[in-house]
């Protein structure tokens, strides 16, 4: 990324820095396994929780280049391996960003398989291609030398991180947080009173862009806000 | 062009004790084995007649303008939890092989982050070896019948080896069967034992495995490639991809210039339409199969068709498919055939580099590296839909699967006249392997599978 120190971008003194962390995460294979959405089902509800961030939330950041298509491994599964694009659909449909618990994912995801196959039972009991084979992450969270003390150093922070601390800050933040909000949001909201680029932040469209465009989008927010709203700090 | 010929050896490190009965010969330089080109017109490239002398293997701070200093940083912060710590890594061959080569990086990297590694070759007889062979091939899903007496060799080798070593080290890799019985050395040792196998066990012979599993079972975790190459187990299992380096002549990013030189020797046209595919001359990677799609295909659109690899002369069942290959080839001068000696990586590079496409139509696959490496320098790549390449293609979207002669056929013929999609597809397929397959990515799995089972050590 190309330096985004400017003139325009005055130093403003936030209360609280932004420390910019990162995550890393470990995948362990599973005991569970699914040949059917019947076993997909059953698996599902008592798999860990760590396995369903995993395939939800987690695979987000692994395909984070793809820009289309690609939403999380179940419906990835279903659409490929089951041969169910209607299922593929609905499951594709769950956004993570609406929810700030992994067992609220879990319960949206079971409902849609469970709906589809009341609506199609064939379906319940056809045998796949491909097994699903259910994985759990573990996750290490990880300072980064980025600390931003202003606005500037904020956006020169976004410009330099990696696409995982993006992701931690961005996405996972709701989990941490509880809220259907995020890190950067929040912080421009409390410590920058920059209150439009926090809610337009928050409206970036994680499913139709890759995790570089979310950065690119969030630094021209940024950047914009900071020309229109001089006396912000 | 004279510098870069003597590059053209990958690049091997051997390990600090590499003592092998058997390992005099197999550590000797290899043969000359002169390229075999199908033409008249091809002449032989200097640089692939011998293999030349091993540069060391790249620093850290190499791969920053590959994957950034952010990423380096982890890397860093990952290791610093780690410091004072050290590795064993234990394997049964030290030239030669994916995990050879894999280490031949891993143990300087890791080192290099202030997590001194050890890496030790076991040693055995041609019997041993001959067993661990028959033992791979059955854990493949090969008939064999277990013997009390070939137990007793595969023990009594592994015992030699036990008393031979020390096992003072915190982390102690295992890699694949042949050392799995060195877990009998755990109870006198403070480390985590760690079993790291590199074959697919999903479908496996089993007397071996019945033989093998109590052994694994006493590790403390086990790693597989894919999820379904895995087993239930009792202990906890963990997926580690393999890697390419993206430093190694293989890999490397290469100038125009010797791409073009590689192709003209080798009488390839680069003003039109490549589709390459490089694999060992083997039954199970379907050259043959290759050569119909690309006939079929070349009814709607102009292309060569590139079959690049080894194996044939020094073994008979490869000369065999040579001959089926050269057979099906016929004499169409657009299909190039290469029988390319091992040292010849720079070469397998620029032809991947060359070509428009690269396809993978194997009928049966470990994971696939000559996959993740295609991938890797952007080329729009059609692969079948076994062992472990659905993990690197996710179809339409890295690069497309495909179950057939007519279906490979068909994807060369879209993807040759739809470049804008097949762009797009070279270009996820690079970031995922970036993203997942990568030596850099399998050093930070290494850090954190040290970390969390350092994190479980008993106070």
């Amino acid at each position: 990324m190309d330096s985004v120190q400017s003139d325009k971008l005055r130093p403003r003194a936030a209360h609280k820095p932004f420390h910019f962390n990162t995550s890393a995460h470990l995948l362990r294979i599973g005991r569970e396994r699914a040949t059917n959405l019947s076993e997909l089902l059953q698996a599902l509800r008592t798999c860990s929780e760590h396995s369903v961030f995993q395939h939800t939330f987690r695979t987000l950041q692994e395909h984070h280049f793809i820009r289309e298509g690609f939403s999380n491994d179940f419906a990835h599964w279903a659409f490929s391996a089951c041969n169910e694009p209607g299922l593929a659909e609905r499951l594709a449909g769950v956004d993570v960003r609406k929810f700030t618990s992994v067992q609220a994912v879990r319960e949206q995801i079971l409902q849609i398989v469970e709906e589809y196959i009341r609506s199609n039972p064939r379906s319940r009991e056809r045998f796949v291609d491909e097994p699903f084979y259910f994985c759990a992450a573990d996750v290490v969270v990880l300072p980064t030398p980025f600390v931003a003390h202003s606005l500037s150093e904020f956006v020169d922070g976004l410009a330099h991180v990696s696409v995982h601390s993006i992701h931690h800050h961005f996405i996972e933040a709701r989990l941490r947080l509880k809220l259907t909000s995020n890190d950067f949001s929040r912080w421009l909201e409390e410590e920058t009173d920059l209150r439009e680029a926090a809610r337009r932040i928050n409206r970036i469209d994680i499913y139709t862009a890759t995790m570089e465009g979310v950065r690119r989008q969030m630094i021209h927010i940024v950047k914009n806000a900071i020309n229109q709203e001089p006396d912000g700090s | 062009m004279e510098a870069k010929k003597q590059e053209t050896l990958e690049i091997t490190e051997m390990p600090s004790e590499p003592s092998r009965q058997r390992s005099e010969s197999a550590a000797a330089a290899p043969p000359v084995k002169p390229i075999t080109p199908t033409r008249e017109r091809r002449r032989k490239p200097l640089s692939s007649q011998a293999p030349t002398a091993p540069v060391p293997p790249p620093r850290l701070a190499d791969y920053a303008s590959i994957i950034g200093n952010a990423e380096l940083d982890e890397l860093r912060f990952l290791a610093g939890d780690l410091r004072g710590k050290t590795v064993k890594m234990v394997n049964s061959t030290s030239v030669g092989g994916g995990v050879a080569e894999m280490l031949n990086r891993l143990v300087p990297l890791l080192s290099e982050l202030g997590v001194p590694t050890h890496w030790e070759v076991i040693t055995g007889g041609n019997d041993f070896f001959e067993i661990t062979k028959a033992f791979h091939n059955a854990l493949h899903g090969g008939d064999y019948h277990l013997t009390p007496e070939v137990e007793q060799i595969f023990l009594t080798y592994n015992e030699q080896n036990r008393e031979r070593m020390q096992f003072g080290e915190d982390m102690i890799v295992i890699h694949d069967p042949q050392p799995a019985a060195l877990i009998r050395a755990r109870e006198s040792t403070h480390g985590k034992w760690i079993w790291r196998c590199h074959i697919d066990l999903s479908n496996p012979n089993r007397e071996i495995w019945g033989f093998l599993r109590p052994m694994v079972e006493q590790f403390d975790a086990a790693i597989f490639s894919s999820p379904s190459f895995a087993r239930q187990l009792s202990i906890p299992q963990f997926l580690f991809f393999p890697c390419i380096d993206p430093l190694s002549e293989k890999n490397k990013d290469l100038d125009d210039s010797i791409v073009q030189k590689v192709c003209s020797d080798f009488g390839i046209d680069r003003s039109r339409p490549i589709v390459t595919q490089v694999s060992r001359f083997d039954r199970l990677k379907d050259p043959v199969g290759v050569i119909r799609a690309y006939q079929m295909a070349k009814q709607y659109v102009d292309c060569q068709l590139v079959l690049a690899g080894g194996g044939a002369s020094d073994d008979p069942e490869g000369a065999a498919v040579l001959q089926e290959v050269t057979a099906a080839a016929g004499d169409d001068p657009d299909i190039i055939v290469l029988d390319l000696p091992p040292w010849c990586a720079l070469e397998i590079n620029a032809l991947q580099r060359a070509s428009t496409i690269v396809v993978q139509k194997s009928l049966r696959e470990g994971f696939g590296l000559t996959v993740t490496e295609a991938l890797w320098k952007g080329k729009p790549t059609i692969a079948s839909a076994v062992g472990g390449i659905p993990n690197q293609i996710i179809h339409k979207l890295t690069g497309v699967l495909v179950h057939s002669v007519e279906g490979c056929a068909y994807q060369i013929r879209f993807l040759l006249t739809h470049s804008e999609f097949a762009q797009q597809l070279g270009k996820n397929g690079q970031e995922h392997v970036k993203e997942n397959f990568l030596m850099t990515t399998n050093v930070k799995r290494w850090l954190l599978l040290f970390r969390i089972l350092n994190k479980n050590q008993p106070a």
